[in-house]
């Protein structure tokens, strides 16, 4: 931009000229990351007949839209879904319970050993759920835990609690203190300035560690998978797996729209509101 | 970063922090802490998935170390974390200044360029391993190959070939996690003082010195702990190739992850699990330990 003042007509030509090459280059990768979609919708749309005609009919001669009729006609899958959601939203809504005071904490008090604290709660997250889930399993099968939603819920809260305290804390120090002061000399406890001031305040930023969370447990395999045996138990993640391993050629086009459903819920909260998440990332980024 | 804290709030309010943290603590401890404790007590013994330890020696672990698929393991987690690693930083880095540069510019289409990216980051692993599955099916009516077909090329065992099928596995990996890096990059660029390009440009810079000389130096940090992260995720990853490649042909993409996870759960050998847990968990604390240090020397 500045080359322009300074160098006139050719900076403004390399500029155009590097306008085309970011558009090439975009178009590259936007293929890239466009086809499997793509390729999912078309094979979702298909018959058997033209699953087996390959690329020649990326756009199938006749559509249907008999596949996804069947996948969500069969009352086990909307289980599934079912499910994979009431998992997701209350372990999302747990990591985001635990992780407020915590946020708070670390946002507005000040004590010994909290930067140390602040990094372990950030290095958790590097132990991989398989570690966790090795010994987790033996215990909850002698505690007869196994089996019951409320476990993965509890599990899932564990898994999504150290980056929405990290969200949150980003979120809660971008809430002047001031505010709060003048609340805390009219005489309103900490709880109440919690409550009623500092958490409608850091709303986004709690909408956007819930939606994560709930979105990683939406995606979560090994978890359920492990702990839950029961097929009518499942969420989806697990049972389109399952699905996976018990079809043939044949009904590739049952899978794909079964692979489609499982994706829209996670891909379309996150499209819609992919705005504020960002930029709640970009803080936690920048501020990391 | 703290410093706009007034110190009367602190003085006047003598919260104690404790009660805070304690339902945090308290999860940490149930489900990090004590499972990691449990993992080292449970390697040192004979335990099976199904029957509680009865005894306590090295047994699994010289077992597990000696065992001669545990080389070729590692070397596949290797090559499948170092790779994706790389590319996912390339991908996310060269994404991330075409976003900025693009805005700069007043260009179209970014946000639903990033959209996309991001849309793949949400898709659930198993569902990731399955697609890639039907783009790389190698059967005449596979999509790929049936592209490639067209062409007159191929066709390609994506699957079937044990070097292909760790390249198709990367490809996959990398469509659904450069979003991680995009936004971190994006992050990191956008916050470099825009002063510093324009004193290039006066000084007579092209776009590709100051590449070199200003995005990268002002982006080390953000490299560095993004190598960390990137690396611990991929490291962790094998639901993706579980559903992908089940870890084959052969051995040819079963990472520790996934070796890991067959030992315990379709085995059933939870002392011998435990022990490649350990070593799962200690390659992700040396790896970070080892560029955290350089970051605080970096930082100092």
């Amino acid at each position: 931009m500045t080359g322009d003042v300074t160098s006139g007509m050719t900076a403004g030509k390399r500029a155009r000229a590097g306008d085309v090459a970011t558009y090439a280059l975009l178009a590259l990768l936007t293929a890239f990351f466009l086809a499997p979609f793509v390729w999912l919708l078309s094979l979702s749309l298909r018959t058997s007949t033209e699953v087996f005609l390959g690329a020649s009919r990326l756009i199938p001669d006749v559509p249907t839209l008999g596949n996804f009729e069947r996948i969500l006609s069969d009352p086990a899958f909307l289980t599934y879904l079912w499910n994979g959601l009431k998992l997701s939203v209350m372990g999302g809504g747990l990591a985001v319970a635990l992780a407020i005071p915590a946020a708070y904490a670390f946002s507005r008090l000040r004590w010994r050993g909290m930067d140390a604290l602040l990094i372990a709660i950030l290095a958790v997250q590097m132990i991989s759920p398989l570690v966790i889930l090795v010994p987790l399993y033996r215990w909850l099968s002698a505690l007869d835990l196994l089996n019951t939603h409320l476990t993965v819920i509890a599990v899932y809260g564990a898994l999504g609690m150290p980056l929405a305290v990290w969200l949150l804390k980003v979120a809660f120090d971008a809430i002047p203190v001031e505010i709060e002061e003048a609340a805390f000399v009219d005489g309103a406890s900490r709880w109440i300035v919690l409550t009623r001031l500092t958490l409608p305040l850091a709303r986004p930023g709690i909408a956007s560690a819930f939606i994560l969370a709930m979105v990683m447990n939406w995606s979560q395999f090994l978890v359920p998978f492990i702990l839950l045996e029961r097929d009518g138990d499942w969420p989806v993640s697990v049972a389109i797996f399952n699905f996976a391993g018990s079809i043939s050629a044949s009904t590739t086009q049952l899978l794909a729209a079964a692979c489609l459903v499982a994706l829209i819920p996670a891909v379309t909260v996150f499209v819609l509101l992919q705005r504020m998440i960002v930029s709640a990332l970009i803080a936690g980024a920048v501020k990391g | 970063m703290r410093s706009s804290k007034p110190a009367s709030v602190q003085i006047r309010r003598r919260d104690r922090a404790l009660p805070w943290l304690a339902p945090a603590l308290l999860m940490l401890a149930v489900f990090y802490a004590v499972p990691v404790l449990d993992v080292f007590r449970l390697a040192f013994s004979d335990a099976t998935l199904v029957r509680a330890p009865t005894a306590y020696s090295l047994e699994t672990f010289s077992d597990v170390l000696t065992n001669a698929v545990l080389p070729e393991i590692l070397l596949t987690t290797l090559i499948f974390t170092g790779l994706s690693v790389v590319v996912l930083q390339l991908v996310g880095l060269m994404i991330a200044l075409l976003l900025v540069r693009g805005e700069r510019r007043g260009l179209h289409g970014m946000a639903a360029f990033r959209t996309l990216v991001l849309a793949a980051w949400v898709v659930p692993g198993i569902a990731n391993g399955l697609i890639w599955q039907m783009l790389f099916d190698e059967a005449p009516y596979g999509t790929l190959n049936s592209l490639l077909g067209f062409v007159g090329v191929g066709p390609v065992a994506w699957l079937s070939d044990p070097v292909m099928a760790m390249v198709s596995a990367i490809i996959a990996n990398v469509w659904q996690g450069t979003a991680f890096s995009m936004v971190v990059f994006y992050a990191a660029r956008r916050a470099i003082n825009p002063t510093l390009y324009e004193v290039a440009s006066v000084d007579g810079a092209n776009a590709w010195e100051a590449f070199w000389a200003i995005t990268v130096p002002q982006l080390r940090l953000a490299i560095a702990a993004n190598t960390i992260l990137v690396s611990v995720q991929t490291l962790n990853t094998f639901d993706s190739i579980l559903a992908l490649t089940g870890g084959g042909p052969g051995r040819a993409t079963e990472v520790l992850a996934l070796f890991t996870f067959n030992t315990v759960f379709y085995n059933l050998d939870l002392a011998g699990g435990s022990v490649l847990a350990l070593i799962l968990f200690a390659l992700g604390l040396a790896f970070a330990t080892l560029i955290f240090g350089w970051l605080r020397r970096e930082a100092a």
